[in-house]
């Protein structure tokens, strides 16, 4: 750093110290509160700060007596010793024996004890008739009265310390009755030691010094801006200190979206956009919604007692809706009125209405098509529940998206039209392909396959045309696109993370620092 | 999803060629079916044929349990790639029956435990180990997926040659007949090779409450299996090198045991073995006749308007190109008029309805006929009034200077009620959870809340995080017993957390959500007495607000006092 640009990194407290001293000066904390006025912690900052650019250097250290007043010390600057009080006591004319004494002043037998011991040898009281003690000269000795100086001085100090250097002998001799080193608390003063050190301005300072004469600065200018300078238009008269703007500034914790939140709100706008509407429903369902409608058979090998969670308490709807009950039934066991031949099986009506949590987001899409329009689009982001073991790649619970289109004249190739949408505007993929698929409930299902640029081909999604069995117990006659794209997975593409625990982060400072830029 | 390996060199004498991965991978889609790996043996890959390499596939059709195995797979490729549609006149069919050599008699006794049977004989050439394998294979997909873990079907080799015909398929008492089981010394009673054998104790479940048990014998009382549980330990020990093995299968349900041996039977003749009808002599008629010869096929033709083909695929197609697109696909079909009849392959029976047919149309034309084309219904597409009032709460919430966290939703008793201090009767729990970690739908948002407290002790403080998103709780008003409500749930944890600063962010929130609202005294336990307040809305509760009592902040290990509220924010929406 030149010495310009030191200089103009010098708060005022270092400033005042390199212009008003030179070469050989010896500076201390006693020095620059006499001189410049500082405070012990301001002139600590100044060395330590000075010290680390360089432009101060330790020339030494000595190390002093202090004496460090205690709490009782500072009672009895406040109330007096008890030889002070004993002494105006009998005074002031009342004789008394010392238990009378110990007992008017609520002091111990032994202090009132001692304390008569120092005054009569110092021929200030006297024991006289009937064991009272009266007045002898009835003064206070030079001893009492420089222990006296010394408690007024220590207590009206800001710090209650006295230097060792700063006593007359007389009052160190004082001091030695009434200080102790260690168990002071029974004591006036506790005696310490305390280092002091010398500084030295360094080879650098005067160029520092020089620098600061040339910019004009002298430790004077106007710091923090108040509201009083404004208004009295003070800060006219002054110039503002520059501040280091290299400084590191302090860390703010601001409110802020959760960015796999903010990405699950973009592919639901991205689909808005493309003209589909958001449905929402129960974390709880029935097998019925969940599978049955869907025209998976009861005994579908992922319908085992492994593969959903059922509800312990209630374990069972209270209904089922009709005509979708029936009809839904009939499908499966012969194909109903659908033109399927079912599945042949004897559809059980009470496993049917068992309580499970949602197991796929398709449930949504099946409901949806009771009440859909056609033409209309619908989709969902849904929380699905899964028996897996929790670890980088399955959670126990997470998001599917699902949607459906209903039209008069959707086919194979608007599917594919639509899958092709999602690939480039929602996945932002450039390339995509298409492979037949294999879904329960559509006939033809396809899978949409597109190029991640780092990570090569992978599987987008699922989609495929509802079948009649799923399509007409609820009662839709015309065909029905139904697709489903992996979120979570591209969710950790977009976040640039690798395991999907991580998208449900319960670890605070993790997810305030966490910096995702997508640009789906 | 079935996953299966496949011997490379069989493979690839079935496929009629060579294939490396990538063009491997080019054409299993055709047969749903993805690379799941390729076990090399310590080669190169180019070193095709050499022993002992193998493929891995997934399969993702479950239901067409034909493609489960090396044959099957290799077959369909095949014709997807242009070979003829196989022919198997070893079939039998209703009024053209062929000649048998071998039966079974089956009583009357299997009626209610397991009443069904199919059986054929393979024989030509000894059995390689490559085909043992793979039946094998065959037989444990087979019976666990489509068989419903040998529930409805089960299978077993024997070796012809040791057994003397006919053979009876009967039901007895399990303490009644012992024999010596596969892979054992001693003879047990069946009783005790359910409590004994390995796969006793494995699919005992399935005989469970049956007073009699299946068995499969020999005109000289000799024990060939014990179905659905395990082989006998002579005549149904295969090895490499046997030749004419007889295959048998099991079930209780007639179309799936009799599918399942049609498909075994294809898989050896197109690996160049000869099959030998076995005729099935039932005490009563079954769907297919008293007397079954096997392999039968059952399958009923699929009509299919090939308008409506059209239609599904969007691509006008004629008959004749319908016909002609199933062939590619190995479906025989003949054209009526307008619409077209498929005959499901001998080894199918997966067609349920006519728009099974136009998938195989689909697949045999290839999706690169099919050209993505751009809808056009006009919809008007609207985010859900939920999802709207969520995203004004969020966005309020960061004004307020809070973090948004987003969670699971299942956790444990332990978090959600015993943490909490709350009864647990309102609370949704899992009847089979995988784990007491994942046992419950949490019904609050605050345990979340706290869960993430407790886990970020060393963060720099002030924490302030929330979260909107759902809970469930019971409700017996509802069908389902359980209500879903989508809530915001906010906690500021730092030194100086307190009553007011919650209260001045619900009154910040409601303020901007332009509703009108009253607070009222509270009792909820989770918050210190005094210190909280239950919202209301149109005199409905909505929420809770207040400062958290320390013994809640004790449960979870928090040392920092903490402020929190919960509202409905559905019920705004």
């Amino acid at each position: 750093m030149d010495a310009r640009a030191l200089a103009k990194s010098l708060h005022p407290l270092e400033t005042k110290v390199l212009l008003r001293y030179g070469p050989g000066d010896e500076l201390g904390n006693g020095r620059l509160a006499a001189e410049l006025g500082y405070k012990e912690g301001q002139s600590n900052q100044a060395f330590s700060w000075l010290g680390a650019k360089g432009l101060v250097e330790e020339a030494g250290r000595s190390t002093r007596v202090v004496y460090e007043l205690t709490p009782l010390g500072r009672e009895l600057a406040e109330k007096g010793t008890p030889e002070e009080r004993m002494l105006r006591h009998v005074a002031s004319g009342r004789g008394a024996t010392l238990p009378e004494l110990a007992a008017a002043l609520g002091l111990e037998q032994k202090d009132v004890g001692s304390a008569f011991g120092q005054l009569s040898k110092e021929g200030i009281l006297a024991m006289g008739e009937g064991k009272k003690a009266t007045p002898a000269s009835g003064k206070p000795s030079p001893r009492m009265e420089a222990v006296r100086a010394l408690l007024e001085r220590a207590a009206a100090s800001a710090d209650g310390i006295l230097g060792d250097e700063t006593l007359s002998v007389p009052e160190r001799e004082a001091m030695a009755g009434i200080a102790k080193k260690r168990g002071a608390g029974d004591s006036a003063f506790r005696v310490a030691e305390r280092e002091t050190i010398v500084y030295r301005l360094s080879a650098a300072a005067p160029e520092a010094a020089a620098a600061l004469r040339e910019l004009g600065v002298t430790g004077e200018e106007i710091g923090a801006l108040t509201p009083a300078m404004l208004e009295s238009g003070s800060w006219k008269e002054g110039t503002f200190r520059p501040y280091n703007v290299g400084v590191q500034p302090a860390r703010l914790m601001p409110g802020r979206r959760n960015p796999y939140g903010e990405f699950l709100e973009s592919v639901k706008d991205k689909l808005v956009s493309l003209g589909f509407e958001e449905f929402d429903g129960s974390l709880v369902e029935t097998e019925f919604w969940n599978s049955d409608a869907l025209f998976m058979p009861q005994f579908h090998s992922a319908r085992d007692i492994h593969d959903v969670y059922r509800l312990a308490e209630p374990t069972s709807a209270k209904f089922i809706e009709e005509p979708y009950l029936s009809q839904v039934a009939a499908a499966h066991e012969n194909g109903g009125a659908t033109g399927s031949r079912g599945w042949s099986y004897s559809f059980d009506r009470d496993f049917t209405k068992r309580l499970i949590l949602r197991s796929q987001g398709t449930v949504l899409s099946a409901r949806a098509l009771t009440r859909a329009a056609v033409p209309s689009k619908y989709f969902g982001i849904a929380r699905c529940f899964r028996y897996d073991k929790v670890d980088a790649t399955h959670l126990s619970d997470f998001y599917q998206t699902e949607g459906i289109v209903v039209g008069e004249d959707v086919s194979l190739r608007t599917l594919l039209g639509f899958l092709e949408m999602f690939a480039k505007e929602v996945a932002g993929a450039k390339e995509v392909k298409y492979v037949p698929g294999y879904f329960p409930f559509t006939e033809p299902s396809v899978e949409v396959h597109i190029k991640h640029p780092v990570l090569g081909w992978f599987e987008l999604g699922g989609a495929g045309i509802f079948r009649p069995e799923v399509t007409e117990p609820l009662g839709v006659k015309v065909p029905v696109l139904a697709w489903g794209m992996g979120i979570d997975r591209m969710a950790l593409m977009a976040l640039g993370l690798n395991d999907l625990r991580e998208l449900f982060s319960d670890d605070i400072e993790a997810v305030r620092l966490r910096r995702a830029s997508f640009s789906v | 999803m079935p996953k299966i390996e496949v011997n490379e060199r069989l493979f690839f004498d079935l496929l009629g060629r060579v294939r490396d991965a990538a063009s491997l991978e080019e054409v299993l889609p055709g047969a749903k079916a993805e690379l799941d790996g390729w076990d090399l043996a310590g080669g190169k890959p180019g070193d095709s044929g050499a022993e002992g390499r193998v493929i891995k596939i997934e399969l993702n059709d479950t239901n067409r349990p034909d493609l489960w195995s090396t044959a099957g797979l290799a077959r369909q490729l095949r014709v997807l790639d242009g070979a003829p549609i196989p022919e198997y006149p070893f079939f039998s069919r209703e009024g053209d029956e062929r000649p048998a050599k071998y039966t079974v008699k089956v009583e009357s006794s299997v009626a209610k435990v397991r009443p069904f049977m199919a059986a054929f004989v393979i024989s030509g050439k000894p059995v390689s180990d490559a085909m043992l394998r793979d039946v094998i294979q065959t037989q444990e997909k087979l019976c666990w997926n489509f068989g419903r873990k040998r529930r409805s079907v089960s299978m077993g080799l024997y070796r012809t040659a040791l057994i003397s015909w006919p053979v009876a398929y009967k039901a007895v008492d399990p303490d009644s007949v012992s024999f010596v089981p596969l892979g054992m010394e001693a003879p047990l009673t069946l009783r005790r090779a359910l409590a004994e054998h390995p796969k006793g104790k494995e699919y005992g479940f399935i005989l469970e409450g049956e007073s009699v048990h299946p068995l499969l014998v020999d005109a000289g009382g000799k024990v060939l299996s014990y179905p659905p549980i395990i082989n006998s330990n002579d005549l149904g020990a295969v090895q490499v090198g046997d030749a004419d093995l007889l295959v048998e299968l099991t079930g209780t349900d007639l179309h799936s045991v009799t599918l399942s041996a049609s498909i075994v039977a294809c898989d050896f003749a197109d690996a160049g073995y000869e099959i030998q009808p076995v005729a099935i002599e039932y005490p009563e008629p079954t769907a297919f006749g008293r007397r079954v010869v096997f392999p039968y096929y059952f399958q009923a033709p699929v009509a299919l308007d090939s308008a409506r083909a059209s239609k599904l695929l969007g691509k006008s197609l004629s008959p004749a190109a319908v016909v002609e697109s199933l062939a590619k696909a190995g479906v025989r079909a003949d054209v009526h008029g307008q619409f077209v009849q498929a005959f499901p392959p001998e080894y199918r029976n997966d067609y349920l309805h006519a728009v099974d047919v136009v998938e195989d149309v689909m697949i045999g034309r290839g999706m690169a006929d099919f050209p993505p084309e751009r809808p056009r219904d006009f919809t008007i597409g609207r985010l859900h009034p939920i999802e709207r009032i969520s995203r004004k709460a969020k966005s309020l919430m960061v004004g307020l200077g809070y973090q948004e966290m987003i969670y699971n939703y299942l956790g444990s008793g332990r978090d959600y009620v015993e943490r909490m201090g709350v009864e647990s009767e309102g609370v949704v729990r899992i009847a089979n959870p995988m784990t007491e970690s994942f046992e419950y739908v949490r019904p609050s948002i605050l345990p979340s809340l706290l869960g993430s407290e407790a886990a970020s002790a060393r963060a720099p403080y002030p924490h302030r995080i929330f979260e909107t998103g759902k809970v469930a709780f019971r409700d017996a008003s509802e069908n389902y017993g359980v209500a879903t409500r989508q809530r915001l749930g906010f906690l500021s944890v730092h030194a100086e957390a307190n009553y007011n600063e919650a209260a001045s962010v619900v009154a910040a929130l409601f303020y901007y959500l332009g509703e009108d609202w009253a607070i009222e005294e509270s009792e909820d336990g989770r918050f210190i007495p005094g210190r909280q307040a239950r919202l209301l809305r149109k005199g409905r509760s909505v929420g809770v607000f207040g400062e958290l009592h320390p013994r809640v902040l004790e449960n979870w290990g928090v040392t920092v006092p903490a402020v929190a509220g919960e509202i409905d924010i559905e019920s705004f929406a």
